[in-house]
């Protein structure tokens, strides 16, 4: 085996662990965002892709998946952006209404709060997927989006009263 | 953390890719990572059938046998050329010489005969 092509054997390798590793992160921040499965593929395929480019250029596993956590969020706004995707335009008046009075631990409850989520403006929903589903840092989140930390705490602040409100009206009392 | 920060922690939990993710990823990437075939294959490309490069082999080989027989011809013409120049001269040399001696032997004929 010739050198390139051991070089070549080692990269792809590492590429490979990369994808297995981060695979869950990356199609689920896409696919919280765009509800939708195979926009949702196309996505993360894409990121990934972006990934093998630029693979030379990352330093650790952690520097790769920070990566790929930022260019999931941005390539996941510009999808929607560019397609208009029904998530993107989901109304809060078009979700269904509870059948009756919420219970404590409404089984459902999980289910209409992704679509209260799949309604917010862009950047509030992507704020509130890296907070909740990623468990991000405000800094954390502040870094990935490149936006200033003090948007980040006015955008989440904004989103838990609009999505209280909601939830409130469902009949739940968060 | 209050209960529609858990509620939403719940309910936005990553989800698995679908079956086979993985493998799609690594296809599309070997896909574009094949190699284009370079500038020194694209010839071997061109001639991919066997016959072909039966037809180029002998076609090489007649023109090679034609240029070694007009080769050989040229240079035999130059050989033939320059022994006929060698020959010209040396007829060249031999006959300034008889001259050189016939008018020598005037000159001592004029000379030499006694008179009556």
């Amino acid at each position: 085996m010739t050198i390139a092509a051991s070089v070549l054997a080692t990269t792809q390798l590492n590429f490979e662990d990369l994808v297995r590793e981060n695979q869950r992160m990356v199609f689920s921040i896409a696919y919280r965002f765009l509800r939708n499965a195979a926009a949702a593929e196309e996505v993360a395929q894409d990121v990934f892709l972006d990934l093998f480019k630029k693979l030379g250029s990352l330093e650790s596993r952690a520097h790769a998946s920070f990566w790929l956590r930022r260019v999931a969020c941005h390539r996941s706004i510009d999808y929607a952006r560019r397609n208009k995707t029904a998530a993107a335009e989901i109304s809060w008046d078009l979700l269904e209404e509870p059948s009756g009075q919420a219970l404590e631990n409404d089984p459902f409850l999980s289910r209409r709060l992704q679509q209260l989520v799949a309604g917010l403006p862009e950047k509030m929903r992507m704020v509130v997927i890296l907070r909740y589903q990623e468990d991000a840092q405000l800094e954390e989140i502040a870094d990935v989006m490149e936006i200033p930390l003090n948007t980040v705490k006015s955008t989440l602040h904004r989103a838990h009263a609009m999505l209280r409100a909601r939830v409130e009206t469902l009949g739940v009392r968060p | 953390m209050n209960r529609l920060e858990d509620e939403l922690k719940l309910a936005l939990r990553r989800v698995d890719p679908p079956e086979g993710f993985a493998e799609r990823v690594l296809a599309r990437v070997a896909s574009k990572e094949t190699p284009k075939a370079s500038p020194a294959h694209w010839w071997l490309h061109a001639f991919g059938s066997v016959q072909l490069r039966w037809a180029a082999v002998c076609a090489m080989c007649v023109s090679l046998a034609v240029s070694g027989a007009l080769y050989q011809r040229a240079a035999d013409r130059r050989r033939g050329e320059a022994a006929k120049e060698q020959l010209m001269l040396a007829l060249r040399i031999t006959g300034s010489k008889l001259q050189i001696a016939e008018q020598s032997l005037k000159e001592l004929d004029s000379s030499g005969r006694p008179e009556r």
